[in-house]
């Protein structure tokens, strides 16, 4: 499949605010361009961005991977293509015993010829049945998901319900299966690899967040007063000190589409377009990634904010990360952060594609709030809002998955 | 015989060799292995393709040269389970950052051809050792005739950033350090953990390979030539005056 990526990236300005902080309580930092920066990790973000997709109901998992009741035949399928010695009504059988075990209900269709009316759970000994069981309701897996099942199974081939007694292997079964966190995965990976056999390759690549700016560190001393204190001097309650710092942050990430799309397979259901769920997955992540915010010390600090400019970029050359314009810090008493860095932004793009991208394929989009975001208004074709943005990246997405090889 | 250089740099790196469990830390200065794994990962490469992985650690030999060396960042994580909600291990991971360096690696020039188009329109996209750290420019700076890893180590133009050349600005060569695998007749090779055998998932394997340590004299682009009647000043001197 033709490999192409979208690249994302933010401006973004957060009041004083301690949204991740290191274990002595200090917002994070690095050093870029010889001065120190604020810093806001990869994972921080990531975690923020599938939070709020789940906050928002950006995805439902019903909308993405393959969707379908015949779970059992579809893994009998993926059995036989990963050991080809084994018969198609030992496949069925693995495969029935192998969805049991992940906890799904299955059930064999009734059929008016059929003497069998009942339904079993198990689902073991069908294989004299002309009809495989299948769930009783449309289950969600992806393509890694089955392969993984496929594995599992062929791995316990030799006698499956012994296999499936042991309580790690059960454990397993369930953990592989887990279909709630399919979509996610497929855009992040797995957050927590507690089972690297069945790890995802993430489709994003998040770069930890750095002020464009010179940032140092402060620190907010308080006392808080004990009202119940007769004291004729009554004195603080408490003391303490909470650091904290403001910054405009400049954010990327890219997205593989191709890996996007070999993560959450092309099994799908036969009226619908394999497209749908990579396009739906896509817009998905460019809406949560700009909008997310991480939650750290927020009811403190109330830092909500929206990035001040988002430029997105669709292009079949390597993503490329406009980070180096930030190399040298922006200075504040310029006209403020948000302003500069859009005047270096504005510069910094054209140059870098002009040396290295691939002007006839990439395609870009703005979108901007405020006077200050102004230099970027060429850069690329302007969207009125973060719902028109998304859908015209949406829609560029698709039509690039339905280009010919 | 080719040269594919690299050139490595981003507002954060980290490149681990010996890192495990809950500790992970950066050498400093890029990894055989971590250069492969970018390079494979470009080429498109899948994890646990041990066959297709020996291709190319096994028919390149690799250097680097620190051209700015940047500094030790510590990041502290903390995670939980995805499903159960359980607190993971905390974990601690070290960056290098604002680090400059050019990587090269040498080998049969079609090979070297196939890595560099591969770079432009990657399977994977690129990082620098860590998947939280893409490059801040593209990494491929071209192909280099010869084979001589030290020539093409010695021949790229420095590629530190322009706040930290102004540093420099009075040293009309600037003597960076080079970390390569030995030649044949070479015997001062130290050894590291780094020739990678496999990246599948389960089972990460890596055989020793060698290093030797050299430093090259590199043109600064940025030198300010001392005028004349300007006072060389040096506040050290003093201090060996008075010693």
């Amino acid at each position: 499949m033709n490999r192409f990526y979208l690249d994302v990236h933010a401006l973004q300005t957060v009041p004083p605010s301690n949204l991740n902080r290191d274990d002595t309580g200090s917002p994070k930092s690095s050093v870029y361009g010889g001065a120190p920066r604020a810093r806001v990790s990869s994972q921080a973000w990531k975690k923020a961005t599938r939070d709020y997709f789940g906050a928002k109901n950006l995805l439902d998992p019903s909308e993405l991977g393959v969707r379908t009741k015949k779970v059992v035949e579809v893994l009998a399928d993926r059995i036989r293509e990963h050991d080809a010695s084994v018969t198609e009504s030992d496949a069925l059988e693995l495969a029935a015993e192998v969805v049991a075990a992940t906890g799904l209900k299955i059930e064999v269709p009734k059929r008016k010829s059929s003497k069998k009316a009942g339904a079993d759970d198990a689902g073991a000994d069908e294989e004299t049945q002309d009809r495989p069981p299948q769930a009783k309701y449309l289950v969600f897996l992806s393509t890694r998901q089955l392969d993984g099942l496929a594995r599992f199974a062929v791995e316990g081939a030799a006698d499956i319900a012994k296999f499936l007694k042991d309580k790690d292997n059960k454990a397993r079964v369930k953990q592989i299966a887990d279909t709630r966190h399919s979509v996610d995965i497929a855009l992040f990976g797995r957050m927590v690899a507690d089972s690297t056999d069945f790890n995802v390759d993430a489709a994003v690549q998040v770069a930890h967040a750095i002020s464009v700016h010179r940032v140092d560190n402060e620190s907010d001393y308080y006392t808080a007063v004990d009202d119940h204190n007769k004291d004729s001097e009554p004195g603080a309650g408490m003391i303490g000190t909470v650091d904290f710092n403001s910054a405009t942050l400049y954010r990327y990430a890219a997205l593989g589409i191709h890996q996007l799309a070999a993560n959450l397979g092309e099994g799908l259901r036969e009226d619908e377009s394999k497209i749908t769920p990579v396009r739906r997955a896509a817009e998905a992540f460019i809406q949560g990634f700009v909008e997310s915010l991480p939650t750290g010390k927020i009811n403190t600090f109330g830092h909500h904010t929206l990035p001040d400019a988002v430029v997105v970029k669709l292009r079949t050359t390597r993503p490329v990360s406009f980070v180096a314009a930030f190399e040298e810090p922006v200075r504040g008493d310029l006209g403020g952060h948000v302003s500069e860095a859009c005047a270096r932004l504005a510069e910094y793009i054209p140059d870098v594609e002009r040396a290295y991208g691939d002007e006839g394929s990439t395609l870009t989009w703005v979108l901007r709030v405020g006077p200050n975001t102004r230099k970027l208004a060429d850069i690329g074709t302007e969207s009125a809002s973060i719902g028109e943005l998304v859908a015209s990246v949406g829609q560029a997405v698709a039509e690039r998955l339905e280009k010919p090889e | 015989m080719s040269v594919l250089a690299l050139r490595l740099a981003g507002p954060m790196q980290s490149w681990g060799s010996s890192a495990r469990f809950a500790r992970r830390t950066t050498e400093s200065a890029p990894t055989k292995s971590g250069v492969i794994g970018l390079l494979a990962a470009a080429a498109g490469i899948e994890r646990g393709d041990d066959e297709a992985l020996a291709t190319l650690a096994d028919g390149l030999r690799f250097g680097v040269r620190i051209d700015q060396p940047g500094s030790r960042v510590r990041d502290f994580q903390t995670a939980h389970h995805g499903v159960t909600g359980a607190s993971m291990p905390l974990s601690e991971r070290f960056y290098l950052a604002d680090a400059v360096f050019v990587a090269a690696v040498a080998g049969e020039t079609g090979l070297l051809t196939r890595l560099f188009g591969a770079l432009r329109a990657p399977a994977y996209p690129p990082f620098l050792g860590r998947r939280s750290c893409p490059p801040a420019q593209p990494v491929e700076l071209g192909l280099r005739d010869g084979d001589s890893l030290q020539q093409a180590l010695t021949d790229e133009p420095w590629q530190a950033a322009a706040w930290y050349r102004r540093r420099h600005q009075d040293e009309a060569m600037v003597s960076l350090t080079v970390l390569r695998e030995a030649d044949e007749d070479e015997h001062d090779a130290d050894h590291q953990r780094d020739q990678p055998l496999s990246f599948a998932a389960e089972q990460r394997r890596h055989a020793l390979r060698t290093v030797v340590s050299r430093s090259v004299n590199v043109p600064n682009p940025d030198v300010v030539r001392q005028q004349a009647g300007r006072p060389r000043h040096d506040p050290f001197d003093a201090l060996e005056e008075s010693v």
